[in-house]
């Protein structure tokens, strides 16, 4: 922020200058003192240059110390040490050699003065840094409480700096005394905020431990540094007369002093927060494995470690299935005892094929060594844990964790070791349930297709002739079906039409429906009629139908300028038809047999042609078993009778709206559930148009 | 679906019960396939409670019609539904199969 930068340049000159300005303002009265002659300083002016230098270096530091983010607490205690508690050793240098530096080199009254205001300078820089220092170790994790108690702290410690800027002798006021214990009393209670301790591991409390101790040290050397010096009749000024010095050297000390026991006491403590930190990163780390897109292989392996170190296990192995997958040897390089491995599992199986239920219970034992088989391998091991790895649907394997110590798996270990496992499952399944989610969809991609290319298949649009009128209306029930219909034209004046539906659904019959279109087509090259096209169709089906399937197919060749149709059915529905002339709606009652069910010459004995001869204004009307057998709700047939009655209702409209009247009719009736692929055909033949 | 058979002297009766869609005529086609069927001279099918026959269903039928008819053993249909014997009709079946309506007639063109 720049104006965290301004604040701090600013402070830092106005510092540096004050302390400059206080220097020589102590040197000018010293002399006064020496001399007795009056010069250009004034004793207030000292106390007024202190407190601006005080605040400059505590706004400094204000800004200056960062915003404790990490649990890297070390860090910040480290600076102050280096930065601020150094200064303290520096002093006691100083004064070591003071007496000698004085008698032999320098002998100047004002060299104490100076190394007074040396001695302030420095303890003031580490006063103001250790202050925000410990700020921040005490808002870490604030609270709104904790924070609001900080702030009235800060300001009632600043308020005290009043005490020398009006020049006020505090000891001689008893309420300012009072006032000023109270707020010793704030300070201790500041004191108390010691979360941060808590965030420690073992390793960075002793190091915080030892920081804090140099931290303290430091401290007290300073405070001797400030009083040892207060009575000596050379020092033209004293600073312990400054209650705002007392009081921050006061809560810096005790708060230092109250870590440092803290984490003292905390110390035998800190393994076990340590393992349940540990714990509930293996969690972490278990359950967001999914997301970062690892395999079994390595949630297999962050399990294992995870209940090697949740434990402390001495030996241990996961069989996955009946192999062995991972042991202790891959992970501490210590090869695992083989008799003691055969044994426990050998022990296992016994006890699985004593309760059969046991293989997905956890096994808890701590006492091996009264078991005789244990005893006599003189294996080091005395407590078992076998954790299975199941879920509902699947058994995965069992976790082996062995410990050189009796009872050494507490109920808080075990239960942990059992949620690591449990976690396992639910990710390997969340994980190979993903796999087959990608599988299916590669799958539906491709029946997509399939369904894209069958579809194309079935002509969309018929010649547009005058003689006749055509709709069509193809639905299959899955992607694809075994429907299909066709039609080639034979000549100027003749067309010939296929239906047809192949028995069972999905890809095996588009497989086959496909087969007897490219036979439709090949065999009407030659011409033939509707019975011999259905011979010859029958006897090519034969070589490659499965023996289970079977086609049901009709054909139509209808010649438009003799006004004839002429048909054979192959087990396919009746053709219905409406004949203007008559204004009657019937079934052609034509016998035929499926093609794929005889498979010999005898077929052409089971199939017959029949010839009509049409009028204008007469429908025909050729559908699949999909819309006969159309279902309702409650499991009825739509049937020929409703179809017939349908079309004689409809026949004077033209070909697409009759096919629309009978599609509506058929969705109502079967609420639009479809059970079986659909296809309707509707030919309206039409009058001689004069221009033809 | 339900398939039940009862055995008399050299006549073997299935009875099939529900509807005989692409998932049961699985089962059908194993009764039909074993071996020891082969061992009958009669096979008469009751179809009394044949609600339903998919061309699957129908699928069995006509695959084994041939082994059926190579080794001389007589498949007979018996009381048939109406829309059940339709389904056969349309296809033609009733011309391949015998289809009679009752089970004196079956047994009856069964010892002929």
């Amino acid at each position: 922020m720049p104006q965290d930068k301004t604040i701090k340049r600013f402070t830092f000159i106005s510092g540096c200058l004050s302390w400059v300005l206080l220097l020589v303002n102590v040197l000018f009265l010293a002399r006064q003192g020496h001399e007795g002659e009056a010069n250009a300083a004034f004793p207030y002016l000292s106390n007024l240059l202190s407190v601006i230098f005080i605040l400059s270096v505590f706004l400094y530091q204000r800004h200056h110390v960062q915003r404790q983010r990490s649990t890297e607490f070390t860090t910040p205690l480290w600076g102050l040490f280096v930065k601020g508690g150094l200064g303290a050793y520096l002093c006691l240098l100083f004064s070591i050699g003071y007496p000698g530096l004085n008698q032999h080199w320098v002998n100047s009254p004002y060299l104490l003065d100076v190394f007074y205001q040396v001695v302030f300078g420095l303890l003031v820089y580490f006063l103001g840094k250790a202050f925000y220092t410990w700020r921040q170790l005490i808002l870490y994790q604030k609270t709104k409480d904790v924070q609001n108690q900080w702030k009235w702290f800060e300001i009632l410690v600043f308020i005290s700096l009043l005490v020398p800027l009006f020049n006020v002798e505090y000891m001689n006021h008893i309420f300012l005394i009072l006032d000023l214990g109270l707020l010793l009393g704030y300070s201790l209670y500041m004191s108390v905020h010691l979360r941060w301790v808590a965030f420690l591991s073992l390793d960075k409390k002793w190091g915080s431990i030892l920081l804090l101790t140099a931290i303290l040290a430091s401290g007290a050397l300073f405070a001797k540094f400030l009083f040892q010096y207060t009575d000596s009749p050379e020092l033209v000024i004293d600073y312990t007369d400054n209650p705002f010095l007392l009081l921050t050297l006061a809560f810096v000390l005790f708060y230092a002093l109250a870590s440092l026991l803290v984490a003292l006491f905390s110390l035998p403590t800190s393994r076990v927060f340590e393992q349940k930190n540990a714990d509930l990163l293996s969690f972490q780390r278990l359950s967001q494995t999914i997301q970062q897109g690892k395999n079994e292989e390595e949630v297999y392996n962050m399990l294992f470690e995870s209940a090697i170190k949740a434990t402390g296990a001495d030996a241990a192995w996961l069989d996955i299935g009946e192999a062995t997958h991972l042991d202790t040897s891959q992970i501490n390089g210590s090869p695992l005892d083989e008799e003691v491995q055969a044994m426990v599992k050998a022990f296992m199986t016994m006890v699985h094929e004593q309760d059969s239920s046991a293989i997905d219970q956890t096994y808890l034992n701590g006492e091996l060594h009264l078991l005789p088989e244990f005893k006599s391998l003189h294996s080091p091991y005395f407590s078992l844990l076998v954790v299975p790895l199941v879920s509902a649907k699947r058994r995965y394997g069992h976790l082996y964790l062995l410990l050189e110590v009796e009872q050494g798996f507490d109920p808080d270990t075990v239960s942990v070791v059992q949620s690591f496992a449990n976690q396992t499952v639910l990710t390997i399944e969340n994980l190979r349930l993903m796999q087959e989610s990608l599988h299916n969809e590669r799958y539906k991609e491709e029946l997509k297709i399939a369904s894209l290319v069958q579809d194309r298949l079935n002509p969309k649009t018929f010649p547009t002739d005058t003689w006749f009128d055509i709709s069509t209306y193809s639905q299959a029930a899955k992607e694809v079906g075994g429907d299909f219909y066709d039609y080639l034209q034979l000549s100027e004046s003749r067309i010939a039409i296929i239906i047809g539906d192949v028995s069972g659904k999905g890809i095996s019959a588009a497989f086959h429906m496909a087969q007897m279109k490219g036979i439709f087509h090949g065999l009407m090259q030659q011409d033939l009629l509707p019975d011999e096209f259905m011979v010859q169709a029958n006897s090519a089906l034969s070589r490659c139908l499965e023996r289970t399937s079977f086609i049901t197919s009709a054909l139509y060749i209808i010649d438009y300028k003799m006004q004839g149709v002429s048909f054979a059915r192959a087990g396919h529905c009746h053709t219905l038809y409406y004949n203007s002339m008559m204004e009657d709606t019937f079934y052609f009652q034509t016998e035929g047999l499926g093609l794929g069910i005889v498979r010999d010459a005898s077929y052409a004995k089971r199939i017959h042609r029949l010839h009509y001869d049409y009028n204008p204004g007469d429908v025909m009307v050729i559908y699949t078993d999909g819309i006969v057998e159309a279902r309702s709700p409650r499991q009825e047939e739509y049937g020929e009778e409703r179809l017939k009655y349908m079309l004689s209702q409809t026949y004077h409209l033209e070909a697409e709206d009759i096919k629309s009247a009978i599609i509506n009719d058929v969705n109502d009736f079967s609420s639009d559930i479809l059970h079986d692929d659909q296809t309707l055909l509707v030919i309206k033949f039409k009058h001689r148009q004069p221009n033809n | 679906m339900k398939i039940k058979h009862t055995i008399s002297d050299n006549t073997i009766t299935i009875s099939l019960d529900g509807e005989l869609d692409a998932s049961s005529s699985v089962l059908l086609d194993e009764e039909l396939s074993n071996p020891s069927i082969m061992m009958f001279g009669k096979i008469l099918v009751d179809c009394k409670n044949l609600n339903y026959i998919s061309s699957a269903g129908l699928g069995v039928f006509i695959s084994h019609l041939q082994r059926f008819e190579d080794a001389q053993i007589k498949l007979i249909f018996f009381n048939m539904q109406e829309k059940v014997r339709n389904v056969f009709e349309i296809l033609g079946l009733d011309l391949l199969m015998t289809i009679v309506s009752s089970y004196e007639e079956a047994v009856t063109i069964a010892n002929d």
